[in-house]
């Protein structure tokens, strides 16, 4: 038990040990607390939907940052209150995506490698049809048939979203599967399933945690281009492409839309910027073959 | 001989084939033996010549393109036609394996009593703590020091010597009839390599089980074995008692071997080596499949191959002329005796 306790200690003290590890951490935490803190910074009117944007003024024309609305107002909403919000959106939309699309893939992947012949010729060819769909065309298609809304946008990007997983862990265990550890599970009379979970999958896993870390940014910049191709979020939903979209109608005029196009940006970028350095950060930590 | 009991393990004209894009491969190629209880039984063949291939069909753990023929019987069950939940239950329970590469047949990302405690929970049905405490007892058992602390410890953490030791615990966590070693001591040094036959002895002679010991190593079967199979080629050359078999070999890749061992009693230049490679298994030669590398090749062995024939009792060779082997016997002792 010590030697885990200390190999994990190493373990963190390498992660940190980089500047730019140190970054996306430091950086994926401010956003973990804003999302957190997200009913005081901006407490939503009562009964409302928080995640709704509530309606500062009816003018149509956008509003330069005041002390009233400190990110400015588009389309009537607080931008403020939109980014702050969008926040708690963006992790909604990155990890649940992410973590089923995983499992998905997981379990795609794993049942396929395993046990080979006929079974992985059928799924990896499904696989393939599914990727070989763009996959913008298929996310925007799949809403416009389930109908417009975040959960729709899952659901979307979820099953769209698992064949590079299927495919990452079906290449790794077809490698383990070689392992002569399997064949001594195996001539001890191990079932199929147990040998899967307890000997191929935890020696396979990391590239996959590391893959997902890296997506859950990617993802949220996905579902961000489909609120702003109109077929994302409903209207005034608290999501950073959401706000972007109603500067859309105001992109001549930029020195009036600034804000509404900065803020929600910037919001965005760092929190692409700190999942991807988060997983560059996992990856040369743990993988052995990086070292 | 053993020959008044009856066979535990019993393989008559096991023929293991692979289609492989390139065409068939006869890795086995109809052999056929018995296991006594309580035996050591050696199985000697230089790399390729399919003694690691009758194993895996022993333990029907081929990949999907194998087709294995012929008859494995053990007990009174015939291991070919059981269903695979039965055959589970033989594997690990009945018939055990340890393999040659203790450095990689040991999962890296467990503990080594996890890894023990897996087949007892799953054999014999005990609880967590009871498995624990069994594995620990094992681990003693094969003279791993201070069990206790290492059954919590990662296969990394242990030496080569050590991981086979941990293995051996492994294979004889559920006390199995047959214990089946590919190549157990190849990977370890000369030390640990007698330390470790050493041990499978003395656990033989505590739980009375059969061993199949594979190996290319004549020294290993010499310590061992009370019985030899040599192969070659995927086919049975000969087939008879240790004792016999190093005192009087009757085929000539036999006796090649022997002589290949380096000896320490006389003058020696050079090392023996028998001539030539082993064949292509999918471009086996016709006749004699050792031919090719035999020094008293006539032309009868290029057109037919030799039967397996009991020369003498129990003794068992596959060569139309074993009398020529006696005469480089016999040729050999006359120069020592100079």
């Amino acid at each position: 038990m010590s030697v885990q306790k200390t190999e994990f200690k190493r373990m963190i003290r390498r992660y940190f040990k980089s500047p730019t590890n140190l970054l996306g951490t430091v950086l994926l935490i401010l956003f973990v607390i804003i999302a957190i803190l997200a009913p005081v910074i901006c407490p939503p009117k009562a009964g409302a939907d928080p995640f709704k944007i509530p309606i500062a003024t009816w003018s149509a024309a956008p509003q330069a940052p005041s002390a009233d609305h400190p990110f400015g107002v588009i389309g009537g909403r607080d931008i403020f209150y939109g980014v702050i919000w969008g926040t708690r959106a963006a992790f909604k939309i990155g990890l649940v995506v992410s973590l089923i699309s995983s499992v998905i893939g997981l379990i795609i992947g794993s049942i396929s490698a395993y046990f080979g012949g006929w079974v992985d010729e059928i799924m990896m060819r499904i696989t393939d049809i599914f990727m070989s769909i763009p996959f913008l065309v298929a996310a925007m298609i799949m809403t416009t048939i389930l109908g417009k809304g975040l959960d729709k946008v899952m659901v979307a990007l979820i099953i769209f979203g698992w064949m590079r997983v299927a495919r990452l862990i079906r290449g790794n265990i077809l490698q383990a599967k070689s392992e002569q550890y399997v064949l001594a599970a195996k001539a001890l009379g191990i079932p199929d399933w147990k040998i899967i979970v307890k000997h191929i999958l935890p020696n396979t896993i990391f590239p996959v945690l590391v893959q997902i870390s890296m997506r859950i940014g990617s993802l949220v910049i996905t579902a961000a281009s489909l609120s702003f191709l109109g077929v994302g979020a409903e209207p005034g939903y608290a999501d950073w492409g959401t706000i972007l979209s109603y500067s859309r109608n105001w992109m001549t005029e930029l020195s009036k839309s600034w804000f509404a196009i900065l803020y929600p940006g910037v919001a965005m970028i760092l929190f692409v910027l700190a999942w991807n350095l988060v997983g560059d950060g996992l990856r040369d930590t743990f993988d052995p073959k990086m070292k | 001989m053993n020959n008044d009991k009856k066979p535990l393990l019993k393989v008559k004209d096991l023929k293991t084939h692979f289609h492989t894009e390139d065409g068939l491969v006869k890795a086995v190629d109809g052999i056929s033996y018995e296991v006594y209880p309580g035996e050591t039984l050696g199985i000697v063949g230089e790399s390729g010549c399919g003694k690691s291939v009758n194993s895996l069909s022993i333990m029907r753990l081929l990949e999907s393109n194998a087709e294995v023929h012929g008859e494995i019987s053990f007990e009174d069950k015939s291991i070919l036609k059981l269903s695979e939940p039965q055959m589970r239950k033989i594997r690990g329970n009945d018939i055990a394996m340890i393999f040659q590469e203790p450095m990689t047949a040991l999962n890296p990302v467990f503990t080594v009593g996890d890894q023990i405690e897996e087949a007892i929970i799953l054999h014999q049905k005990k609880s967590r703590d009871e498995a624990h405490q069994m594995a620990i007892d094992m681990l003693r058992k094969v003279g791993i020091p201070e069990p206790t602390k290492r059954v919590d410890e990662y296969p990394h953490e242990l030496s080569g010597g050590m991981r086979q030791r941990a293995m051996i615990a492994m294979a004889l966590s559920c006390n199995p009839r047959v214990l089946i070693a590919d190549e157990p001591t190849t990977a370890l040094d000369v030390t640990i390599q007698a330390q470790i036959l050493e041990l499978m002895k003395s656990l033989q002679d505590e739980y009375g089980m059969s061993i199949i010991m594979i190996t290319h190593d004549l020294g290993v079967i010499a310590e061992v074995a009370d019985r030899v199979v040599v192969m070659y080629a995927g086919k049975v050359v000969e087939y008879a008692d240790a004792v016999t078999l190093f005192k009087n070999p009757k085929h000539p890749y036999t006796w090649g071997l022997l002589n290949a061992i380096p000896r320490l009693d006389i003058e020696q230049d050079t090392l023996y080596n028998i001539p030539g490679v082993v064949p292509d298994p999918l471009n086996f030669p016709k006749g004699c499949k050792f031919h090719t590398r035999c020094s008293f090749c006539q032309e009868k062995c290029k057109g037919e191959e030799p039967e397996l024939i009991e020369v003498e009792q129990n003794h068992f060779v596959r060569c139309y002329y074993t009398e020529k082997v006696e005469e480089e016997k016999a040729k050999a002792k006359a120069g020592e005796n100079a």
